[in-house]
């Protein structure tokens, strides 16, 4: 099982948290515990990492021993961290990672950090097309897309509906206004491209 | 959309803006009372309490602890508008844990999103529950999210999250879940042909065929035949290959769940999951250069190696697999390296010849000193499970030497472990005592106490071992800096043993004494309390240096330390008494050996490492368990058959009253009460849970079947939907059986399953000689052949199980009608040769009697050409001339059986017209034969199998 998915920037600034399993102490500890683990790592090192220290913070259900691994990745100025149990298969959480990461490019034309801080809810909601409850929901990026937009178009009908005269200022996905728009980047090309880590 | 929110926009750009922490935190708490006011003050339309929650949610992720806005997500949930409907439900999932008192709250609203006719909204709510779902929220609404799953106009993508759903609930509250009632509807989802689908169904089916493993087993058929579709045939859509690799996340998931079960006896399961498994190591032969590429492939890969080492360590595939280990053990790619090792620990622990792991010791070794921790730890594991007693000197040696260099994080790992291999494959005690000194005073602050109770136990359960201990402590000790672990061993071994070295130069009393005492004062109170101890056992072997001893217990008889003084009184007093007072001596007597007992040390590791989720049958290196035995969880063979015996039919109780009011004719043996193989269909509550079906019943079920059982084709089962029919031929010990099965609907059966329960598998070997295809189009027919095979007598038919998806899903389960007279091949005896064989088999109990009642035809005459029919039928040949009564028949056969051998088998039948009784004598060099050819003949002979006008229908 999935215990919990993190996106922090390289330092240490948490963009995305979801927790599947209820933690037992501050998120902020817990981070920056992940953050500590994680970026102290050289890029050669492997994407694996044991965790026993984590073990105090995200308690398994029925008490003590579950063997924790936190598989991540990054890419540009995002590390995105998996934190998951031993009936997982790395290399399948590492896949997993970069489906991710293609859904998050696809909706959003070019991902960059901003995204994930001004649309942080449609973070989450393409996230809850991939991993529900902990587990793998569904792995092809096609099908990761289309029920993301079938739910920014309902979402979108519904808030035309309710304001009449906001002229369809619905907000598409990855339409992002101009204004806060920088060049901060690293762009999908380099994210998905060959060898990135 | 957040953004659409001007408010939550500059919230946001506010805090980006933020050049340090305090500032941020203080626009935070300023915008928090803002809101919190707001909540308060009410009023709130649905766009503002969408805004300000979002504003909550976004300070949630920050790290920031929040504690408003709970009920106005509440509320949020149950708005009519999508965009605040998805809002509430992210605030739900994000901002509240499972025991939250606000989810009671959500219950209701919850319920009437799944019941929506709207699918976008069933799926808001499944999301909220597999994320938050707790134990009321199960009794509620399991059914619920079952319907969903299960329902045909279910959208793919509801069912997909309504099975991971399913599965968080099942493992809140297992109790509410019927998982046995409904494994068979939810492993026909396995046959989807969505795979999104069967993914997430694959997941539940992992969680419950662990608990439930014989209600679930068909999942293991249908895990073979999918990977066969993916791997072997390429049978997917395009959309679900990733990079090149199909859908690997499922191949990893079925792989896994063939390594719940033990392995199939089944040889065409065994043969495509052979041939599976090959494909998977052949395609790594082409590395590629694409880096996701090569990672699904290699996910597949490593659990691919795993199940081949579940299902057989000796066999060429895991020759293959150790090849491929060594050449990823020293990959460039550390992800690889990593796996590897994790992998080739897992070999270790389940093989018995470990030479092939061997070869790549110094690789292994090397792999300690690896940058990267990770790889670190998983090496030590792999040396952990790798040792054995021909290379334990030389990985202890290892592992100590890098234990002084170790990370901090591992040392205590690595103290317990070597402590255990040291002890388990020590070849020498001499070595054992020099390993564990030194690892005490390499890493004592990492040594539990467990490491050193158990050298003081091994010693004292050692005769030779004690005197060498007591010098090489001696030695530890006298190092200016010892560590307290070694002080503790050190005072109990010289207390015990210091007398046995005390005459050898440099071990004199005295010195003992000074060495000793000297750490004392570096040492906590209760190391302290041992040392007392220590000293009055020297009391009693040295009286050399009673002086100095009775001096340090005075001064010991003032501390403030409760024990400590209470002992040193104690002693104190001890000591002072006459010389020829012998209390002292008693006090003093040697330490008895201990009773022998499993380490703590494992019992230490073990519970370090207690896996939850993952029940695989095999125990990792790291489980500590370092018996190269199979699988623990192995399982008894399924059946404890007896659920039938104690059925006492009625046939049986007819024959008997019948027999008892006629005592003409000569009834040597009562009739044994009849069990007609009907009686299997039994109370199947428990049958269910072993997962054996329950069968149909039908008013033609059992004519079908005791029909069959005289002539070789014919119909066995049908029904409005389906029709089986049956072909069979058999030659000695082996047969096969032809089973075609017809669609008479006009519409498709979907995952359309075949499958055999075979209660006697040593005695008799059933299987399909392909795995039926899923999809049974409609008026069509298939044909599945069964190989069969009698290795010794049988009772039980193997029972047919067909499954499908018609609308709901539905079983057939139907005997097959094998039975061991089905092996009987007629002999031509002449009557000499009959009778003296008669004679010489004898009476019971190789001989099987009974009487029971007989019809006559329409004409009043015995059914001569019936009988005969169903004796030859049964195979036996009818000899001729033998019976001086004509209507009378005997008949002779040989039972072929593979591991028996051959059983002969003689019948006599004597119907009697007037009576309209018959009596059959079976004799056979087998009781089990007679008895069971007895029954079987019995049935179609006697009155009530006498079947009507529908029985000339199906000939």
């Amino acid at each position: 099982m999935i215990h919990a998915v993190l996106i922090f920037n390289t330092s240490g600034v948490p963009r995305l948290t979801k927790f599947y399993s209820p933690i037992e102490q501050s998120t902020q500890t817990l981070i920056e515990k992940i953050y500590s683990l994680v970026s102290s790592r050289q890029a050669e090192l492997c994407n694996f990492l044991d965790a026993p220290e984590l073990e105090p913070y995200l308690k398994p259900k029925d008490g003590d021993g579950e063997k924790l691994r936190v598989v991540y990745r990054n890419y540009a100025t995002l590390y995105f961290v998996f934190v998951v149990d031993v009936a997982e298969s790395e290399l399948g959480i590492l896949d997993l990672i970069q489906v991710f990461v293609e859904s998050l490019d696809n909706a959003f034309e070019n991902v960059c950090e901003l995204d994930l801080v001004f649309h942080f809810d449609e973070a989450h909601h393409i996230l809850s097309e991939i991993i529900q409850g902990g587990l793998v929901l569904e792995t092809n990026v096609n099908e990761i897309d289309r029920a993301v937009q079938e739910a920014a178009r309902v979402r979108k009908e519904s808030f035309a509906s309710a304001n009449p005269l906001s002229l369809g200022g619905g907000g598409a996905v990855g339409s992002r206004s101009a204004g806060l728009q920088t060049p901060l980047g690293w762009l999908a090309g380099r994210l998905t491209g060959v060898g990135a880590r | 959309m957040a953004t659409n929110m001007r408010g939550l926009t500059q919230f946001i750009a506010d805090i980006r803006g933020a050049r340090v922490r305090e500032l941020e935190e203080k626009r935070i708490n300023k915008e928090m009372a803002n809101i919190r006011k707001r909540f308060k003050d009410g009023n709130l339309d649905g766009y503002q309490k969408k805004k300000y929650v979002a504003k909550v949610i976004f300070t949630y992720i920050l790290g920031y602890k929040v504690d408003i806005g709970h009920m106005e997500a509440v509320n949020l949930i149950s708005s009519s508008k999508y965009s605040e409907k998805q809002i509430g439900y992210l605030a739900v999932t994000l901002l509240m844990h499972e025991n939250s008192d606000f989810l009671r709250l959500v219950v209701n609203s919850i319920r009437k999103d799944l019941n929506d006719n709207n699918e976008i909204h069933n799926c808001l709510a499944l999301h909220a529950i597999a994320n938050v779902g707790s134990q009321e929220m199960a009794e509620a609404l399991a059914e619920d999210v079952h319907r969903l799953l299960i329902s045909p106009t279910s959208e793919n993508f509801v069912r997909k999250k309504a099975a991971l759903t399913l599965l968080r609930l099942y493992r809140k509250h297992p109790d509410v879940i019927p998982a046995q009632e409904w494994a068979l509807r939810i492993v026909s989802i396995m046959d989807d042909p969505d795979l999104g689908v069967v993914l997430c169904v694959t997941s539940l089916i992992l969680a419950l065929a662990q608990d439930h493993p014989d209600a679930y087993a068909i999942c293991y058929q249908k895990a073979v035949d999918r990977l066969n579709r993916l791997v072997v045939e390429h049978e997917y859509p395009a959309t679900y290959s990733y990079y090149k690799v199909p859908i690997p996340w499922l191949q990893v998931k079925l792989l896994r769940l063939l390594q719940y079960y033990p392995p199939s006896d089944d040889p065409t399961l065994q043969v495509m999951l052979q041939e599976v498994l090959q494909t998977i190591m052949n395609n790594c032969n082409e590395p590629s250069r694409n880096v996701q590429h090569n990672n699904a492939q290699h996910a597949v890969l490593f659990e691919a190696i795993n199940l081949a080492i579940h299902l057989d360590t000796n066999s060429p595939l895991v020759n293959t697999a150790a090849v491929l280990l060594a050449r990823f053990i020293s990959s460039k790619e550390t992800n690889v390296r990593y796996l590897g090792l994790d992998t080739m620990a897992h070999l270790a622990a389940r093989t018995d010849n470990l030479e092939a792991i061997k070869r790549h010791q110094g690789t292994i070794i090397l792999s300690l000193r690896d940058k990267d921790i990770s790889v670190r730890r998983r090496a030590l594991d792999l040396l952990y499970s790798m040792c054995d007693v021909d290379n334990s000197e030389l990985i202890v040696g290892e592992l100590l030497r890098y234990l002084k260099v170790a990370d901090y994080g591992l040392r205590e790992e690595m103290v317990l472990k070597i402590a255990i291999l040291t002890e388990k494959y020590a070849s020498t005690y001499k070595w054992y005592v020099d390993t564990i000194l030194e690892l005490l005073s390499a890493a004592g602050d990492h040594v539990g106490e467990e490491v050193w109770y158990r050298v003081v136990q091994i010693v004292t359960n050692t005769d030779d071992l004690q005197a060498y201990a007591a010098k090489v402590v001696f030695e530890y000790l006298k190092s200016p800096s010892s560590h307290e672990s070694l002080v503790k061993v050190g005072g109990y071994i010289l207390g015990e043993y210091g007398h046995l070295i005390a005459n050898e130069p440099g071990y004199s009393p005295i010195e003992q004494f000074q060495v000793l005492h000297s750490k004392s004062q570096f040492c906590m109170a209760p190391t302290r309390a041992l040392l007392l101890s220590t000293y009055i056992k020297w009391v009693n072997v040295f009286p050399e240096i009673k002086p100095q001893l009775v001096n340090v217990f005075e001064r010991y008889r003032h501390v403030l330390d409760v024990d400590l003084q209470q002992r040193a009184c104690e002693f104190y007093a001890l000591s002072l008494r006459p010389e020829d007072d012998e209390l002292l001596q008693n006090v003093c007597e040697e330490i008895p050996p201990f009773p022998p007992r499993e380490s703590a040390l494992l019992n230490r590791l073990n519970k370090k490492h207690a896996d939850s989720e993952d029940k695989r049958l095999w125990a990792q290196g790291t489980n500590g368990s370092l018996e190269r035995q199979p699988s623990k969880l192995m399982r008894k063979p399924t059946l404890a058959a007896d659920t039938n015996g104690q059925r006492s039919d009625s046939n049986g109780n007819i024959s008997q009253d019948i027999a008892s009011s006629l005592a003409g004719l000569d009834l040597t043996s009562s009739p044994v009460a009849m069990q007609s193989p009907s009686s299997l269909s039994d109370p199947s509550a428990t049958l269910a849970a072993k997962g054996i079906p329950r069968l149909t019943a039908g008013p033609n079920v059992d004519r079908w079947f005791d029909k069959l059982l005289y002539t070789p084709d014919g119909v066995l089962y049908e029904d409005v939907q389906i029709q089986i029919g049956i072909k069979s031929r058999y030659q000695g010990p082996v047969g096969q059986v032809a089973v075609y099965i017809g669609n008479k609907m006009s519409a498709p059966l979907t995952s359309f399953t075949t499958t055999l329960h075979n209660e006697e598998g040593e005695a008799l070997s059933a299987s399909f000689v392909k795995i039926a295809p899923s999809t049974l189009a409609p008026k069509t027919q298939i044909q599945q052949i069964v190989q069969v095979e009698c290795k010794k007598v049988f009772r039980r038919p193997p029972i047919l199980v067909v499954s499908f998806l018609a609308g709901a899903h539905q079983a057939i389960a139907v005997r097959l009608p094998i039975v061991i007279t089905k092996f009987l091949e007629g002999v031509k005896l002449g009557p000499s040769d009959f009778f003296e064989r008669w004679k010489l088999i004898g009476g019971p109990p190789r001989e099987a009697q009974s009487i029971f009642p007989i019809s006559l035809d329409a004409t009043g005459h015995i059914d001569l050409v019936k009988q005969r029919q169903v004796v030859s039928g049964h195979g036996f040949q009818i000899l001729e001339g033998i019976d001086p009564n004509p209507s009378n028949i005997v008949g002779a056969g040989i039972v072929h059986t593979a591991v028996e051998g051959k059983v002969g088998c003689l019948l006599r039948l004597e119907p009697n017209r007037e009576a309209k009784l018959s009596r059959i004598t079976l004799r056979s060099t087998s009781e089990e034969v007679a008895s069971e050819a007895q029954k079987l003949l019995q049935k179609p002979l006697g009155a009530d199998a006498n079947g009507g006008p529908a029985e000339k229908r199906t000939l």
